[in-house]
């Protein structure tokens, strides 16, 4: 049975926009609304994916009822999504223009803030993620009430390796989720992390075998559609008992917008080399960003490794003449 | 209200994404070119170079006193500009081209595509479209010229600088020249100089990009 049409043009006004950078689905049963992403080609959240998503946002809670299941998706192979758009990122930094990052941050944190009120519209919401993960990627599946990954998929805040942090709810939702201590974890450790390590930090809901995620979907929407209404009312409640503010996440958003503008060359040639990793990868090659992140740990990890033994061998110079 | 540097940002994401993510520009980021490639893309990039500045002089012309901001910082820049088409020319010999042969090659179509628009667009359209021009030109050297630079001294096996130094130069000086064009950006409040800035980066960022699928 179809929906009836709303004061917001219902289904069709919900449907029949021509989006570049998803595409979405409608089930009528479950009033179920699936979005697979697919932003060309390095999937991340660009201006224009981000506009996209919020006309797509601001539909759903124009057509109040209408939806019931909100479900997001990857189209992109082995990618759910990279995060920011590191070039836009590199432009703005070298144009010094603070309040255009500061812009880029609160279209995120709004994005983040829609889906952490959706049990206030009667909307559950659920992803699946089977691939990369992230930097602001993983910050925008956080908020969603269940997070499936497949076994494969892999995730992390890899900003601190070119000196920044995850600025779009990364710490309100990571704590509020697995607690502060992981929250200090994995955003300054910059490592990422496989979907049994997430889930043993309670950061993922649910993890399945490759190829599972889609029945792991269905399993939660039959789970929750007949307790609808309990479980929205609860996870209010649990919103209520442990709450994100909005003006918090926006305060860090500038935070990390006058973080990002302190950023060295050097910093942004590593954010540089990461994109290219993307564009790589979206060329076709085996490798990405993933792999150029494990790289750079262990150059990190080297450089420490050396700049100790230099200091060792410095505190030795200095020591031999009045030993001597 | 948005800064117009901001609200350029936005109009002209769509331009920039589209040129990042053109196979052959993401191909050449990634993994460089072959030197004959490389080759005829520098070839191309001379006359890009050798005309900005005539562009910036055409443009600074015919800005009236209302600009009078805005034709000073062309001056400046085309003084920073000066002489960096000789550079374009060492990379060439670097790679095997000889100067003569640089002087003497004819552009291609799309080059003067992109020289015929800024020329004509300075001249008919609005003198400030030359800010437009400076915008792509810069975002292209600055966000996406380190990381090419890179790919192709590892493709080319070329040492150090040889053979890259203007776009590596350009993309580490660029990054200065980008924040002074935020700057005099926010300043222009007129709505067609604003609009023509927006076409020009459109055009600019099209033409760029096919200059380089051609090669």
């Amino acid at each position: 049975m179809n929906a009836p049409e709303r004061s917001g043009g219902g289904v069709a006004a919900l449907l029949g926009r021509p989006y570049k950078t998803f595409r979405l689905e409608w089930s009528s049963d479950l009033r179920l609304l699936r979005v697979r992403t697919c932003v060309r080609p390095i999937q991340c959240y660009s201006l224009a994916a981000m506009s996209e998503l919020q006309l797509m946002l601001s539909d759903i809670s124009a057509n109040p009822g209408l939806v019931r299941h909100f479900v997001m998706t990857s189209d992109v192979p082995k990618v759910f999504n990279f995060g920011g758009d590191l070039a836009l990122f590199v432009l703005l930094v070298r144009a010094g223009d603070v309040d255009s990052l500061k812009l880029y941050g609160r279209l995120c944190v709004d994005l983040v803030w829609w889906m952490e009120n959706a049990a206030h519209q009667g909307i559950h919401t659920t992803v699946l993620v089977q691939g990369d993960t992230l930097g602001g990627g993983l910050e925008s599946v956080l908020p969603f009430h269940k997070v499936i990954f497949e076994r494969s998929a892999q995730a992390g805040f890899p900003e601190v390796l070119f000196n920044l942090f995850p600025g779009m709810g990364a710490w309100d939702f990571t704590i509020r989720k697995a607690g502060f201590a992981v929250a200090n974890e994995m955003i300054l450790s910059g490592r990422l992390y496989s979907a049994d390590e997430l889930f043993s930090r309670r950061l993922v809901d649910v993890v399945v075998d490759d190829g599972a995620g889609e029945a792991a979907i269905e399993q939660t929407l039959r789970e929750v559609d007949p307790r609808m209404r309990g479980t929205l009312a609860a996870l209010r409640a649990q919103r209520l008992a442990a709450p994100i503010r909005l003006e918090t996440l926006q305060a860090i958003v500038d935070l990390w917008a006058d973080a990002a503008m302190q950023l060295t060359d050097r910093d942004l040639r590593l954010m540089e080399r990461l994109a290219r990793a993307q564009a790589r990868k979206a060329g076709g090659a085996d490798e990405g960003a993933v792999e150029e992140i494990k790289r750079l740990e262990l150059e990190n990890a080297w450089g420490e490794r050396r700049s100790g033994a230099e200091r060792r061998e410095e505190q030795g110079d200095r020591r031999t003449p009045t030993q001597s | 209200m948005l800064p117009f540097f901001a609200e350029l940002v936005t109009a002209t994401d769509e331009d920039r994404r589209a040129f990042e993510t053109h196979p052959t520009v993401v191909a050449a980021v990634a993994d460089g070119m072959s030197a004959e490639r490389y080759r005829a893309l520098l070839l191309e990039l001379y006359h890009v170079v050798w005309h900005f500045n005539p562009v910036c002089a055409a443009a600074a012309s015919r800005m009236g006193d209302a600009f009078a901001g805005l034709r000073y910082f062309l001056y400046e820049h085309m003084h920073e500009e000066s002489g960096h088409e000789v550079w374009v020319r060492n990379d060439l010999e670097a790679v095997g081209v000889a100067p003569e042969a640089t002087r003497a090659h004819a552009p291609s179509a799309d080059t003067l595509a992109l020289n015929g628009y800024n020329y004509w667009a300075a001249d008919r359209r609005h003198p400030c479209s030359a800010l437009g021009m400076l915008y792509a030109l810069e975002v292209i050297a600055s966000v996406y010229g380190g990381s090419f630079a890179s790919a192709i001294r590892e493709s080319l096996l070329l040492d150090g600088d040889r053979g890259v130094s203007f776009i590596d130069s350009h993309s580490t000086m660029d990054a200065q020249h980008m924040a002074e064009l935020r700057k005099i950006l926010n300043t222009l409040k007129d709505a067609a100089a604003q609009a023509a800035v927006v076409e020009s980066v459109r055009v600019n960022f099209h033409h760029f990009t096919r200059i380089i699928e051609a090669v």
